[in-house]
């Protein structure tokens, strides 16, 4: 137990934070409501100072992914800070100015100490699913994270398309939820064992016997498919533009960040248990029906994320298809697995999707704190294209935030993004996923017609037709976030080597050998069954079933 | 004879063939001098660090001026003060070096670590003595340039000013990353960096179309040289997996591949590291300014005059003698690539030098000048001296700084004026004698008048070498002439300039109504101290001939001995035992095997001292005649009474069209309009309407059929809650039939 | 199929010894079955109340799962994952009816395809 304490002390600060936030957010002072952020701000940098100096992971799951808690956890707080910064002033903020008039403050109405509370949980519940090392671990670490963004969208702008976008997000994230868990109780049904090392053994004997067992196979593809909600592939993508377009710009860029990270480690952790042997000894492949399925979710979500993109208008609607590519993408790096073990970095696939996942992080922070920046005189944010046109101009810091993230978003040369696709595209050749490859070529090639479109409004200046203009939110450390993105999405290509080498550590893999699983910690287990007879007599169950 | 010779050392400088005696004993340990040199490298004290930083701060100091609107010298005296501390750290890196190579380590850049291999190129830093030697001028002429600037470019204060100091700082930056670097990377980071602020600084004028087009044109000009230097660094992580110099100078294969050059045994040598020579060659050819990419250098005068001083005739332009030299283990491999070097270095020297004697604007004469003594360098490199080529940087920034700072004056004081035709006898005029006098001792020096001058030193050590390097005689006969030649078109300058009758007209940034009114504006105490200071380092250079003279040619040649660059007696011992029985005799008639080159006869070197210097006076009586004054000025044999003419139109008339072409530079920039750029403009158009009217429609219906899709699969993202479920859930059921009926049926496997 | 119910058997009757598949099957089908009803429920049905419904409806069908799986390898893992998944239902529900008491005030209306400007 005590092991597993060490690397929970992250999630501990958060924790305590979230505690304190409930309290400061309602307070009548205004001093120590506006304390309320900082304590998220220092919980979060003691979340990272301890996720740096945290061992690997806990001693049970230490099997499969030894060395990812450093880095997914750091990763979180970075981001977090990064989106910390872009969602001031999100509530309250029509209370706060008629307090300042001298209204009595009144703590019905405030909705501070609730948001900030949740978007600590909510990270909270992502560093638990990087935690993860046991099925039921997972799933309450993944509603951790999903559970609170629901109402952070509900209360975040108090427009009617907040509640719009929340009661979609709610209602298909709850039958997401469900479907996982189906697949979760089949896993195991099949396994015996909801401790995720012990699932990778008994799979392994299975496959070494013949193969995995049915229920297991339709268990871990159900699993899959209802994680996919939370990284917004196809076919459960369809809530991400509606979503992304109701809530406030902070919260969409923390709905482009989160979910999607706590789907991908789930992913990675899912994917980890059947490994990327298939019997071959240089490893490579999953098993044939997940990287099938696998191969058609990307390509269907890498494709429809961005043909979509091409006909909006709205630039958050944009964003939200160009989320559901960056998925796409990155799900080619779960395809293509680490790769030979000990081999590369260009070469593995999973040490490219940590280091994309922060990539992504850090450009989609930096986009949406640009739109979070502007508003309509009558408080609307701005969303349409036109009001990001000839930014440059009048607004020359955010439209230059805005062109560089923008371009680093395309996989622009120079720029963070291209480091981060460079890894995805030469894993998936290592693994010779060639036609995906060709695939992910293409659909770089139409992203680039939406993106270039975002460039070109934000860089060349026919402002005039214009009938609402925008202005500059009165909110610092949203331009902060922006530009602070810029600056590592410029600045990052020289100093990545840690971050690099971060992502290649934590994506340290190692197989599970076929053979008996010990169950120490089952006291209450009366006689010992072997997990693959009981998986055989499962499977004959199953078939049963379907005949 | 002559032309066998010539021939022989453009395609092997070591012919097998030749080996016949020099095997065993020589080739063994020919690369052992660089194993000692690369063997034991330590880890420097990290205040070196402050060399290379200290212009970084500089160039951010001076950015935060320009953006609050400094107006006053502030930023000059910032860099001025910054860059004399690199300076005194260049010196206490100096004095404190002990004899062994080490690297400062600043950040890790590229770490890749995989398997057994890697990739290192780490933010850090290798100092050797041939960084020293360079770092040592190349800080040390920055400060003294940027106090010259201070007042140079006094007129421009503000945004312009701070944009000028902004600029010099990161060129410094950027030279000692270049020069400092302990990894390719970092040297390409460097040259990029150097070539970028050149850019800047030749377009400090940027509302002049000339300097913008002279701008574009160093740039594009250098970006052949930078794809060369490109190739060659991944070549050699290619071939030889590393790029760090520690590594690489260590590395095994290198060192074999050496040991059986120094046989003269290329045919072990796969052609892949031969190119490697090559192409860091080209890379050297564009940066340096040589034939054929030479044409840069001229039109890059239409940046300010320090600008010129600094990185087109002192610092910058030497970085190619610099990568030649750094990597001449890596040359000595290649059986081409040092024959090539100095042919390409001569005939620079020797064509650049007939186009400065007919040039009339007297920065472009030195411009012209500075393409012809770098092909001397190369020439030298060329001819296993680096020695030679070394020393010839270190006088050359010497005196070329100061002949420019010297023109720049007058170009300040007379509103522009640069035209040798319009001015004369400035050195008499009051405020101007330190500016007469200095210039006549760049002048000496360039010239290279016998012992007086420290240019004589390292031009005749070149010489000499030409003439002891066997298969290089024709080399050696070309640049002695082209030393006279130098001398002429210098004091070409000297004399119709600075001596004789006062006459001034001002140039084209006069703005009064009446020229009569126009009075020259002498220069103030900046500009005279740096004058003074570089004059003085001129004439103090002589001294480091002497310094260690007999072991190593000099106090150059000490500092050259370690490092890299050079290589012990062995290899070239081999390259002299294999020509020696046969050129050598064939050419030069009986020699020992003491003196292995002679010159009429005598020892090379004396014999050079007297070849060089009496042709250095031939070269000046030359100019007197046609160019000087009447009377003592003109070293009674000159008979020019007015400033714009002189003895030498009655001869141009007389002999048609040369000085005409050799004043529009031999047609070579038409030349190569005709040849690349035309050429490739019609195939630009051709391919435009090609792209317009195939590639566009193909784009289109591209673009298009995209869009189409968007349309039809629009529909799904309705708004509608339920749409949304049922096609999650329909989208589930298909995937999951597909996987399992359709895949696993086909894949026949779970 | 039929052959599953004819030995149909309370799971518990055997304890300790192993609960067989043919005791697992009928809890299996009836899991499969709410989880089946669920989904159609919550693609057909409007009225919100009814669609979370639904959704619980499926927690529980897997939560069944779960512990028919337990019994059947004799683990307590699946136990602990059902009490787990009805703390997590539990709260969803308490969002839910937040959320749908917020949207009834907006719009007098329990239709979720009330909710439809968003699109695109």
């Amino acid at each position: 137990m005590t092991e597993k304490l060490a690397i929970l002390w992250p999630e501990i600060f958060l924790f305590i934070a979230t505690c304190l936030v409930m309290i400061t957010g309602q307070w009548p002072s205004r001093a120590i409501r506006a304390f309320t952020p900082w304590i998220c701000a220092v919980a979060l940098f003691a979340a990272f100072g301890a996720a740096m100096s945290s061992p690997g992971s806990g001693s049970a799951h230490g099997g499969m992914f030894p060395e990812i808690v450093p880095y997914a956890k750091m990763l979180i707080a970075a981001v977090g800070m990064l989106i910390l910064l872009l969602l001031s002033g999100t509530v309250d903020r029509e209370l706060e100015a008629e307090v300042d008039a001298g209204k009595p403050f009144s703590s019905i109405r405030s909705n501070r100490g609730e948001f900030y509370a949740f978007f600590m949980f909510s990270l909270t519940g992502l560093m638990l699913t990087a935690s993860a090392d046991d099925l039921i671990w997972l799933f309450l670490a993944l509603e951790l994270t999903s559970l609170p963004t629901y109402i952070m969208v509900a209360i975040s702008t108090e427009r009617k398309k907040s509640l719009e976008a929340a009661v979609k997000y709610f209602f298909l994230g709850a039958l997401g939820a469900a479907i996982f868990l189906y697949g979760f109780a089949l896993i195991y049904g099949a396994t015996g064992s909801t401790n995720l090392s012990e699932i990778a053994t008994v799979f392994a004997t299975q496959t070494a016997n013949g193969g995995i067992s049915s229920l297991g196979m339709i268990g871990l593809l159900i699993a899959i498919i209802g994680i996919a909600f939370k990284i917004a592939a196809v076919p459960m993508h369809f809530y991400t533009p509606d979503v992304y377009q109701g809530a406030a710009s902070p919260v969409a860029a923390m709905l482009a960040f989160v979910p999607k990270t706590a789907g991908f480690l789930a992913l990675m952790f899912i994917l980890g248990t059947v490994g990327w042997n298939d019997g071959t000894a240089g490893g490579g492949h999953l098993p044939v029906a997940i990287e099938a399925t696998l191969w058609i979710m990307a390509a269907l979500t890498m494709t429809v994320g961005n043909i979509l993109a091409l006909l909006q208008t709205s630039v958050k609607r944009i964003l939200a298809y160009s989320s559901i590519a960056h998925s796409g993408y990155m799900l080619v790096g779960l395809i293509a697995g680490p790769g030979i073990i000990g081999g590369p970095f260009y070469q593995n696939g999973l040490a490219a999707v940590l280091f994309y996942l922060l990539t992504y992080g850090i450009m989609t922070v930096g986009v949406f704190a640009v739109l979070a920046s502007l508003e309509h005189r009558n408080g609307d944010e701005a969303d349409d294209m036109d009001d990001i046109r000839g930014l440059c101009k009048s607004h020359p810091v955010l439209g230059w935030t805005l062109v560089i993230c923008t371009l680093s978003m395309l996989g622009f040369p120079p720029l963070l993004g291209f480091l981060g696709k460079v890894g995805l595209f030469t894993s998936g050749i290592a693994a010779g996923q060639y036609a995906l490859i060709v695939i992910l070529g293409i659909n770089s090639a139409i992203a680039a017609c939406y993106y270039l479109r975002l460039v070109a409004a934000a860089y060349i200046d026919d402002k005039g037709k214009v009938s609402s203009p925008v202005y500059a939110s009165p909110f610092a450390t949203r331009k902060i976030a922006g530009v602070v993105s810029a600056f590592f999405v410029l600045f990052l290509l020289v100093f990545a080597q840690p971050m690099i080498n971060g992502a290649y550590n934590a994506s340290k893999y190692v197989p599970a050998v076929a053979g008996e699983v010990e169950h120490n910690d089952h006291t209450d287990r009366h006689t010992q069954s072997s997990p693959a007879k009981a998986d055989e007599d499962v499977a004959l169950t199953h078939k049963a079933l379907i005949d | 004879m002559m032309t066998a010779s010539i021939l022989s050392s453009f395609t092997s400088f070591v012919s097998p063939a030749m080996v016949s005696d020099a095997s065993g004993d020589h080739g063994g340990n020919a690369s052992a001098h660089l194993a000692n040199m690369v063997e034991h490298v330590g880890i420097g004290p990290k205040w070196v660090l402050l060399i290379v930083f200290l212009p970084l701060l500089g160039f951010v100091l001076n950015a935060i001026y320009a953006a609050t609107s400094n107006k006053t010298k502030l930023p000059a005296w910032t860099t001025i003060a910054l860059l004399a501390a690199s300076f005194i750290a260049t010196l206490a890196m100096f004095l404190s070096y002990e004899g062994t190579p080490y690297t400062v380590h600043a950040f890790d850049w590229f770490n890749l670590h995989y398997g057994d291999k890697s990739f290192v190129a780490n933010f850090s830093f290798y100092v050797d003595k041939l960084t020293i030697l360079w770092m040592l001028f190349v800080t040390g002429l920055a400060t003294l340039i940027a106090l010259y600037a201070s007042e140079y470019m006094s007129h421009d204060i503000g945004a312009g000013y701070c944009r000028f100091f902004a600029a010099f700082g990161l060129f410094v930056f950027s030279m000692s990353c270049l020069v400092m670097g302990d990894n390719m990377l970092m040297l390409y980071l460097g040259w990029e960096g150097v070539g970028l602020c050149s850019y800047l600084l030749i377009g400090y004028f940027y509302k002049k179309p000339s300097a913008v087009a002279a701008a574009k044109k160093a740039f594009i000009v250098n970006r052949i040289g930078d794809l060369g230097l490109a190739l060659g660094i991944y070549l050699t992580f290619v071939h030889f997996g590393t790029i760090q110099y520690a590594e690489l100078f260590a590395n095994e294969t290198l060192h074999n591949y050496i040991n059986a050059a120094a046989v003269g045994d290329f045919s072990g040598i796969p052609g892949e590291a031969q190119w490697i020579a090559l192409l860091l060659m080209i890379g050297a050819f564009g940066k340096s300014a040589q034939f054929p990419l030479y044409v840069w250098l001229p039109d890059a005068m239409e940046g300010p005059t320090p600008v010129s001083a600094l990185i087109h005739a002192a610092t910058m332009v030497t970085a190619g003698v610099y990568l030649i030299a750094r990597f001449y283990p890596v040359f000595l491999i290649s059986e081409n690539a040092l024959p090539i070097v100095a042919w390409i270095g001569t005939i620079t020297a020797f064509l650049a030098a007939t186009i400065g004697m007919a040039q009339f604007d007297i920065k472009r004469i030195m411009a012209y000048s500075t393409v012809s003594q770098l092909g001397y360098m190369f020439a030298a490199l060329g001819m296993l001296s680096t020695t030679g080529a070394a020393f010839h940087v270190l006088t050359h920034a010497f005196f070329k700084a100061l002949l420019f700072l010297a023109c720049g004056a007058v170009m300040h004081g007379f509103a522009g004026q640069l035209d040798l035709r319009k001015l004369s006898g400035v050195a008499w005029m009051k405020g101007w004698g330190i500016v007469g006098v200095t210039m006549l001792i760049g002048c000496m020096n360039l010239a290279g008048l016998p012992y007086i001058t420290s240019g004589f030193y390292s031009k005749d050590m070149i010489l000499a070498e030409a003439f002891i390097t066997p298969g290089y005689r024709l080399i050696g006969w070309i640049l002695v002439i082209t030393a006279i030649m130098t001398a002429y078109y210098t004091f070409r300058v000297f004399f119709r300039v600075f001596l004789g009758e006062q006459h001034a007209e001002p140039g084209e940034d006069f703005h009064g109504d009446d020229k009569s009114d126009f009075h020259p504006h002498a220069p103030g105490w900046a500009v005279n101290t740096v004058l003074i200071t570089l004059a003085t380092c001129s004439m103090l250079a002589i001294s480091l001939a002497y310094i260690d003279k007999a072991e190593h040619h000099g106090w150059v040649g000490s500092m050259v001995a370690e490092s890299t660059a050079s290589f012990h007696s062995p290899y070239a011992g081999a390259v002299y035992a294999a020509h020696g029985g046969g050129e050598l005799h064939a050419v030069a008639g009986p020699v020992g095997h003491a003196a292995p080159g002679t010159v009429l006869g005598m020892d090379a070197h004396k014999g050079m001292i007297l070849v060089s210097g009496l042709g250095a006076i031939f070269g000046v009586f030359v100019a007197a005649y046609f160019h000087g004054p009447k009377g003592w000025q003109g070293l009674f044999v000159g008979g020019r009474t007015e400033a714009g003419k002189c003895r030498m139109d009655a001869v141009a008339k007389r002999m048609g069209p040369i000085p005409r072409m050799a004043e529009n530079k031999w047609y070579v920039d038409e030349f190569y309009a005709m040849v690349l750029v035309t050429p490739l403009r019609v195939i630009a158009h051709v391919f435009h309407w090609i792209d317009k009217l195939l590639l566009d429609g193909l784009v289109n219906l591209v673009g298009f059929l995209p869009r189409v899709f968007a349309w039809i699969i629009r529909p799904s993202q309705s708004g509608v809650l339920q749409g949304y479920a049922v096609s999650m859930v329909g989208g589930l059921a298909i995937l999951l039939f597909v996987v399992l009926v359709v895949v696993m049926r086909a894949g026949g496997v779970a | 199929m039929m052959h599953a119910f004819e030995t149909l058997q309370l799971a518990q009757l055997a304890f300790p010894a192993e609960m067989n598949n043919s005791v697992l099957a009928p809890y299996l089908f009836v899991s499969a079955a709410m989880f089946c009803i669920g989904l159609i429920g919550f693609m057909t049905r409007k009225n919100m109340i009814i669609m979370f419904l639904c959704t619980e409806l499926m927690f529980q069908a897997a939560g069944l799962s779960l512990i028919a799986f337990g019994r059947h390898h004799l683990g307590s893992d699946g136990q602990t994952f059902v009490i787990f998944v009805l703390t997590v239902a539990a709260a969803e529900a308490a969002m839910a009816l937040a959320l749908v008491v917020l949207l009834f005030r907006h719009r007098e209306s329990l239709s979720a395809s009330a909710w439809k400007e968003l699109n695109g």
